[in-house]
């Protein structure tokens, strides 16, 4: 009897699963076409719509975005889902698997993501709308561009971040070394950071610091713009692996493999005056200044300068990561969704954006002023002008496998920075693993 | 008998020194635990390390309570885990019961499909557990991860084995008396296995505590997520407050030990056997 | 199984009433009525689920789109699948590691912690903390420990003069071995509980009358403990290999998988499947039923040899009880 009952209730739901799935499959098209129609819906009946975000309580500017935006659009109300940060791209698939309609507006955390959710047909396509509003994209410097697929694009950028060096004044008075420059190419770099190395035990000072990243020593070799991350042949990473894995040996940077074990995050080793120079991301200017002013951060005489380039490749010439905003392709209320967005992503949006101490997607030097403006932030000339890039190249491009060869490139360079391999049998695992993946 | 003796003592003086390696080893969590939860983030991690921090932290025991609703967490971890914990406790003994002591067509084929549930990694159905509770509109209620956590295989098959264990006379016994098997199971079973239902409860209670995925993909509203999801809290896209995260792990912490210690006196020498001879 | 003598005794014990209701029917509806609160919401909340999990394996769905069915497609492309060897291959690994070593801690830890010795609550208490313990701290003592520059263990490797110091987790050869002692340290506290609670059944007048023969401690343990404990070593050796073969969390904390794919293992692939990337679901649910049914024959073997060894064991206790 308990057989019978549990195999009908299998099958109900499996039979309510697949209509589902149908039902929501032959809609996908028809969506494409009712936008338009949609646009033009009037404005003032009430519309309450979802937003999925991580990290509410740490992150400054969704609150302001919202109040300004239904202070003048008081028919809208913004709930936002919280979906957590870490986990965020395993709870949103839950969440929208079987083409759930709960949410409206989705964040977009990282490339892989915004292409997992394009390849889905979750996401709505954007063109139209952004025609239909008259909204010019090229204002987000080149940012929709690197996401555009076929012709169209499916989120719209509003944050982004570029990678700078971070470095310890104190650090390089007590060696008696001139700051880094603006213009500093790798090998001045290597130079830098070699020089400034000393002591051992408690007293060890690295000249420079890389967390387990991938990108932290792939990506200098992308700076050039001959190669990319998912092209499938990666020779060009052999000189970049040689010159970090030299600093790791001769003590110049923390080894890899204690940095892994040791769950060591990159702001401990910064803030006990531990580096000299550092790479990391433009988000940890917020947090460097927030914990000088704490009392956390001993580095309490700091500044920044461009990242460094390879030889031919001019300064400002950098990697950086954006976050987007998408409209959910099965939303009651794309219109509306859109709308935010496309506040949000514009100048309105990128000030509010700004004042909260993040780099908006639609750069400009007010923006920019705003954000060197902020008490806390390095006085000297050089950390200021550090904030004009001259060129971003995303730490991942847009590609429809860059969430599997990220895996692969991840698993190589784990196994070459822990010199469990040579950097040529690391180099030959990445070109075999992603061209099996690209001619899957 | 001499002989016998300093072999003895010889013996005690190894297991004492056997016990103290091993607190020595179990401990070092828990004192890692406390030194990281008094230091500023920036030195949980660093090398070398410092169990004694030079600055002493203690704002991170007030911090944790205004950075996140933590009482909020609490008290709805509370609710979930003893809701949880009473339901898998009479459940599983009562079907445990049934698998162990009596007879029924088809019984061995069941049991091996409770157990075969659980060499399914979660991870495999959890997409399509989700969206069925979401026909049910259950996701985002606390009654989702009650449904999901009260009646676990687990504790059947746990509380089956125990059963095993009981003379099957002595139910025989019982029933010649005339005892009914629900009298069977209330007067003789459950009384004779205190010590495995203490452990059920320690288990259950300890997984619902700690349990963390589910809560993740079921609950998103702020006012409804338990401890563990507070503490990934702390956590944030480019920076985790380990100190802040340990604090608060040292807080959740004493409920788990208190029910711990409190069903200790159940695991004394002799209850069932004592029982038995009665 | 014991419930031959049950039924007899049954027999013997209910007078037949109820109407021409037989007897069996009678019976069967009582055990289910034990069963049915359990079973219930077992059957809706997890069996369902599982059971659609399975029929996935079958075929290619990403979560949105219609479901495919592509027979055993799922299954050909595993054949070929270097992450998939490389995953079964270390859960085997894992499994013959920690399995053994698991069950033998935790029952010395038990019989240990049974005797009336000084203090018995608080290494009762201790013991079980790295289980309850927060997984960070947990992971984080370990790392620290076996730190391949700064750990005391490879410090105290090198105070004895051993040349070419392990590297421990980022280590190709030893992070596996690394992953193994991990699981072992923090799991077997969990499965003394267990064993405690098992050794609360058994009678300790088998004790005396084994000593009054002139048995010693070790003849003891084999002749009297162990086969009184035997419903319990059951349940957790099937515990053990059931969690061993599911393992995840040890792996992700201490390893991540790595270095390359030195200790993937079979979940952590299932949930790369499922989740990193496009969503593979049929995929990912062809990966679980393998890993299914490898565990289900290893419990049926076990169930197997339980019976066989259970019958004559059950006789003499309940000999010796009576």
């Amino acid at each position: 009897m308990k057989k019978v009952l549990s195999l009908a209730l299998a099958l109900t739901l499996s039979l309510s699963l697949l209509a589902g799935c149908g039902a929501a499959s032959s809609s996908a098209p028809a969506s494409g076409s009712t936008a338009a129609s949609t646009a033009s819906g009037d404005s003032a009946e009430p519309v309450t719509l979802k937003w999925s975000v991580w990290d509410i309580d740490a992150t400054a500017y969704y609150q302001p975005l919202i109040d300004a935006y239904t202070e003048a659009n008081p028919n809208v109300t913004i709930e936002m889902v919280d979906l957590g940060s870490t986990d965020y791209q395993t709870v949103l698939a839950t969440q929208l698997a079987g083409g759930a309609d709960d949410l409206d507006i989705i964040s977009v955390k990282d490339i892989p993501g915004y292409s997992n959710l394009v390849n889905l047909g979750m996401l709505e396509p954007l063109k139209s709308y952004t025609d239909a509003a008259g909204f010019d994209t090229t204002q987000l410097g080149g940012t929709v561009e690197q996401i555009t697929v076929d012709g169209d694009y499916y989120a719209l950028p509003f944050i982004q971040s570029f990678w700078v060096v971070f470095y310890n004044k104190d650090l390089f008075d007590a060696a008696g070394v001139d700051y880094p420059t603006n213009d500093m190419t790798l090998e001045e770099y290597d130079a830098l950071a070699r020089q400034l190395t000393s002591g051992s035990g408690a007293e060890k000072v690295y000249g420079c610091h890389y967390h387990n990243w991938r990108s932290c020593v792939q990506l200098f070799g992308i700076l050039d713009g001959k190669n990319t991350i998912v092209d499938g042949t990666y020779d060009f990473l052999q000189p970049y692996y040689e010159l970090i894995l030299a600093e790791q040996d001769d003590g110049i940077c923390m080894d890899y493999a204690t940095i892994k074990t040791g769950s060591i995050h990159y702001s401990g080793v910064f803030y006990n005056n531990q580096c000299a120079m550092m790479n990391q991301g433009s988000w940890f200017l917020a947090t460097q200044i927030a914990a000088v002013k704490s009392g956390e951060s001993l580095a309490t005489n700091w500044g920044i300068v461009k990242y460094p380039h390879p030889e031919g490749v001019e300064a400002g010439t950098t990697l950086g990561t954006i976050t987007s905003l998408g409209v959910n392709s099965k939303s009651a209320n794309k219109q509306a969704a859109f709308d935010f967005i496309e506040f949000v992503a514009g100048e309105e949006g990128a000030k509010i954006v700004a004042e909260t101490g993040s780099f908006p997607a639609l750069s400009s030097d007010e923006a920019l002023d705003i954000i060197a403006a902020v008490d806390g932030f390095p006085t000297d000339e050089n950390s200021r002008e550090a904030l004009n890039t001259v060129k971003t190249y995303l730490e991942m491009p847009m590609h429809e496998k860059s969430a599997d060869i990220e895996v692969v490139l991840n698993q190589a360079h784990d196994n070459i920075m822990t010199e469990n391999c040579t950097i040529e049998e690391g180099i030959e695992y990445m070109n075999e693993g992603v061209q099996a993946i690209l001619n899957a | 008998m001499v002989k016998t003796k300093s072999s003895s003592i010889i013996g005690k003086i190894i297991i004492y020194a056997l016990l103290i390696l091993l607190a020595f080893l179990m401990l070092v969590p828990f004192a890692w635990m406390l030194s990281a939860s008094v230091k500023y983030n920036k030195d949980v991690f660093s090398f070398p390390m410092k169990w004694i921090p030079d600055e002493f932290i203690w704002e991170n025991y007030s911090t944790i309570w205004t950075r996140i609703p933590l009482l909020t967490f609490i008290l709805n971890t509370f609710k979930l885990t003893i809701i949880v914990t009473v339901l898998q406790v009479l459940t599983s003994s009562f079907a445990a019961y049934a698998f162990s002591k009596l007879r029924f067509k088809g019984r061995n084929a069941l049991f091996l499909g409770y157990i075969g549930t659980i060499a399914v990694p979660w991870q495999a159905y959890m997409v399509p557990q989700f969206m069925m509770m979401r026909e049910f509109h259950l996701n985002n209620t606390h009654l989702a991860i009650i449904c999901l956590q009260a009646f676990s295989a687990f504790g059947v098959f746990l509380m089956r084995q125990f059963y095993e264990g009981i003379p099957d006379e002595l139910c025989e016994a019982a029933r010649i008396d005339g005892l009914s098997e629900y009298g069977i199971y209330r007067r003789i079973m459950l009384p004779l296995s205190l010590p495995a239902i203490s452990t059920l409860v320690i288990f259950t209670f300890v997984t619902t505590w700690n349990d963390f995925l589910g809560p993740l993909i079921y609950l998103n509203s702020t006012d409804l997520k338990t401890v563990q999801l507070g503490l990934r809290m702390f956590i944030t896209q480019y920076s985790s407050d380990y100190n802040l995260i340990m604090a608060a792990s040292v807080v959740s912490l004493i409920p788990v030990l208190i029910v711990f210690l409190a069903l200790q006196k159940y695991f004394v020498q002799g209850v069932a056997s004592s029982g038995l001879k009665g | 199984m014991p419930s031959q003598a049950n039924k007899s005794a049954a027999a013997a014990a209910t007078p037949v009433k109820k109407r021409g209701m037989k007897k069996e029917t009678r019976e069967a509806l009582i055990a289910y009525s034990f069963i049915a609160p359990n079973f219930i919401g077992f059957c809706v909340f997890t069996l369902v689920p599982v059971i659609f999990a399975f029929v996935l394996a079958f075929m290619e769905w990403d979560g949105v789109h219609a479901a495919k069915f592509i027979g055993l497609d799922n299954f050909i492309r595993m054949a070929s699948d270097p992450n998939f060897k490389a995953a079964f291959v270390h859960t085997i690994v894992y499994v013959i590691g920690t399995v053994p070593t698991t069950i033998i801690c935790a029952l010395a830890l038990a019989i240990l912690l049974n005797q009336k010795i000084f203090a018995r609550n608080f290494f009762r208490t201790v013991s079980f903390f790295p289980y309850v313990a927060s997984l960070v701290a947990v992971a984080a003592v370990w790392n620290m420990l076996f730190n391949p520059s700064m750990g005391p263990v490879n410090q105290f490797l090198a105070s004895l003069g051993v040349e070419n110091l392990p590297k421990w987790a980022a280590g190709n050869d030893t992070a596996m071995l690394t992953v193994i002692m991990f699981s072992v340290w923090k799991n077997m506290g969990y499965y003394m509980v267990i064993f405690l609670a098992g050794l609360q059944g058994t009678n300790p007048e088998l004790y005396e009358a084994a000593s009054l023969d002139g048995a010693n401690k070790w003849q003891q343990f084999w002749n009297v403990t162990l086969p009184q404990l035997a419903p319990t070593t059951f349940f957790v050796t099937i515990m053990v290999v059931i969690q061993s073969f599911k393992v995840y969390n040890e792996v992700y904390m201490i390893t991540q998988g790595g270095p390359g794919t030195s200790t993937l293992v079979l979940v952590y692939q299932i949930y790369n499947e499922a989740f990193i990337g496009t969503p593979e679901y049929g995929y990912a649910s062809a990966l679980s039923m393998v890993l299914f049914l490898l565990v289900l024959a290893v419990t049926i073997i076990q169930f197997k040899a339980g019976e066989d060894k259970d019958a004559p064991k059950k006789k003499k206790h309940a000999k010796k009880a009576a």
